[in-house]
């Protein structure tokens, strides 16, 4: 038979892209011989709007990016402004970060946990996801109001203290968390098809990941043990007890394992955060309300941090006026997509479904 | 070859290098451990653009920025030296406008092609609004008009 290779748009529109994505997939027959990621869709330029605003207005830019792991988006801006402009914060706000950088980790990897379940054809992970992600998101409305877009973590603080009602929920959650995570990773791990599709696909190995500047969960699983909060901690990542969960797997399975054992380690610093909160204050007064307007800046700050899809970071450069000279913004997700097509030569289609699937891309983040 | 060393405002150590030892200065950081490319960042300080390479480790916590300056804004590509300088040296040409002499696929990441100027200039005329249409054969159309297109 006469071979002849087709190319197909996979997306923009395409429930299994998680956002706008399209690939230009080369075929052979159902073998994929290449994919060109061709991203864009949903490009706002966050970094030129920043540059029109105030130091505290360009929150919600960052709220914007990864609009499932909103709490470290705001955390690696307000970071870096921190820094450029010598703000100092009060030891509460910094454990208030933490431990709602922390539950994001878990609800942003819950949403991966429902969407790769879907893209496998598999619709009850969803819910199960979803159904603890909420209890997250109401404890996160507790405090900010909003659902998606919290404006929570602030320059000198955070927002708002916690609330009395803040308690009873955390603690219920708390409890209920690992026996409800367990279930949901039986949905996946007992499931002889999953692990056909996911055994063996998407090989990434530790060479290639580091030449693509490939962070997070995704490197991780391809067994380089390699995580912001250790190697350089921040806030105080260096007071709680957790393990860097690492993989030697390199395929969809291990970036599953990944994720899976970090949510079990994020629960871990929330629980030891919550009960090491000091009383205190949240917000240094200096920056309360109208105070935030007069922040000003001058020279160069980069921050690390460690989002759910890898590491993120804001570099700022300040002119010493009332608004940023110029906002650049590391998105990891952007690097763990651009090595897709080294993993997916030679698989399946339906494998690249599968690759794309675990390394969880979210495009607010990639186009910014 | 190092014309101005000296240290940021969060605390990490800079070199400003010459333009035309770039790739050199950078393959020595990376010899000597640098294997990371954090970031790569383009600033636009109007007389000249400064391109600045976060370079980190994947073994400890070293960090270094290397910054560059250009005025005629074409600079020797490190795509030999990383993957990721692809995208991020496509990402600073759409947004900057910043050439990469030995790229080997420099066109726009984010905008479409034919798109009129580079947005993250200081000078960019961002009262002039752009429309994306499709032409008859699918590929993107880029006007002043609303109306032009298929």
């Amino acid at each position: 038979m006469e071979e002849k290779i087709l190319e197909v748009n996979f997306g923009p529109q395409h429930p299994s892209t998680h956002g706008v994505l399209r690939l230009k997939v080369k075929l052979n027959g159902e073998t994929v011989l290449s994919a060109e990621p061709i991203i864009g869709y949903l490009h706002r330029n966050a970094e030129k709007l920043s540059e029109f605003n105030y130091y505290a207005s360009n929150l919600i830019f960052m709220d914007r990016l990864d609009y499932v792991g909103n709490h470290n988006m705001e955390l690696g801006y307000v970071l870096a402004v921190e820094k450029l402009a010598g703000i100092d914060v009060p030891e509460r706000a910094i454990w208030l970060r933490m431990l709602f950088a922390e539950l994001n980790r878990i609800a942003s990897h819950l949403v991966w946990a429902g969407t790769m379940g879907l893209d496998l054809g598999m619709i009850t992970p969803f819910f199960y996801a979803f159904r603890e992600r909420e209890r997250i998101l109401q404890l996160f409305e507790m405090v900010s109001g909003a659902r998606l877009t919290y404006n929570y973590i602030s320059i000198g603080g955070v927002y708002n203290d916690l609330p009395n009602e803040f308690d009873e929920k955390f603690k219920e959650f708390v409890n209920d968390f690992p026996a409800r995570l367990n279930e949901l990773k039986s949905l996946f791990e007992k499931n002889e098809i999953f692990i056909q599709r996911m055994k063996g696909i998407g090989i990434l190995p530790p060479e290639v990941a580091k030449s693509y500047s490939i962070t997070g969960p995704v490197l991780r699983a391809s067994g380089v043990n390699y995580d912001i909060r250790k190697i350089s901690p921040y806030l105080y990542y260096d007071k709680v007890d957790f393990e860097i969960p690492i993989s030697h797997g390199m395929d969809n399975y291990a970036r599953f394992e990944v994720r899976f054992k970090e949510m079990e380690q994020s629960l871990k610093i929330a629980k030891q955060v919550y009960e090491k909160l000091p009383p205190g204050e949240y917000q240094n007064s200096l920056y309360k309300k109208s105070g935030l307007i007069n922040i000003k800046g001058a020279g160069e700050s980069y921050v690390r941090t460690e989002s759910p899809r890898g590491e993120f970071g804001v570099y700022v450069v300040g002119d010493g006026s009332k608004k940023p000279y110029r906002v650049r913004i590391r998105s990891p997700a952007f690097h763990n997509l651009s090595a897709v097509n080294e993993m997916v030569k030679g698989l399946k289609i339906a494998d690249l479904i599968a690759t794309l699937s675990t390394l969880d891309p979210v495009f607010g983040e990639v186009d910014r | 070859m190092i014309i101005e060393e000296g240290v940021l405002k969060d605390g990490t150590k800079y070199i400003l290098v010459e333009k035309s030892t770039l790739i050199e200065e950078l393959n020595n950081l990376k010899n000597q451990g640098y294997d990371y490319l954090i970031l790569m960042s383009a600033v636009d300080y109007k007389k000249y653009r400064e391109v600045v390479y976060h370079l980190g480790s994947y073994n400890d916590n070293r960090k270094i920025v290397l910054k560059v300056r250009t005025e005629d804004d074409i600079l020797q590509s490190s795509t030999p030296l990383w993957g990721a300088a692809n995208w991020f040296e496509r990402e600073i040409y759409d947004l900057m406008g910043i050439k990469f002499e030995g790229h080997p696929n420099l066109k726009r990441i984010f905008l479409p092609e034919g798109w009129h100027g580079h947005p993250l200039r200081k000078d960019y005329d961002m009262s002039k609004k752009q429309y994306v249409n499709m032409k008859e054969d699918g590929t993107d159309l880029v006007s002043f008009n609303p109306e032009d297109g298929w």
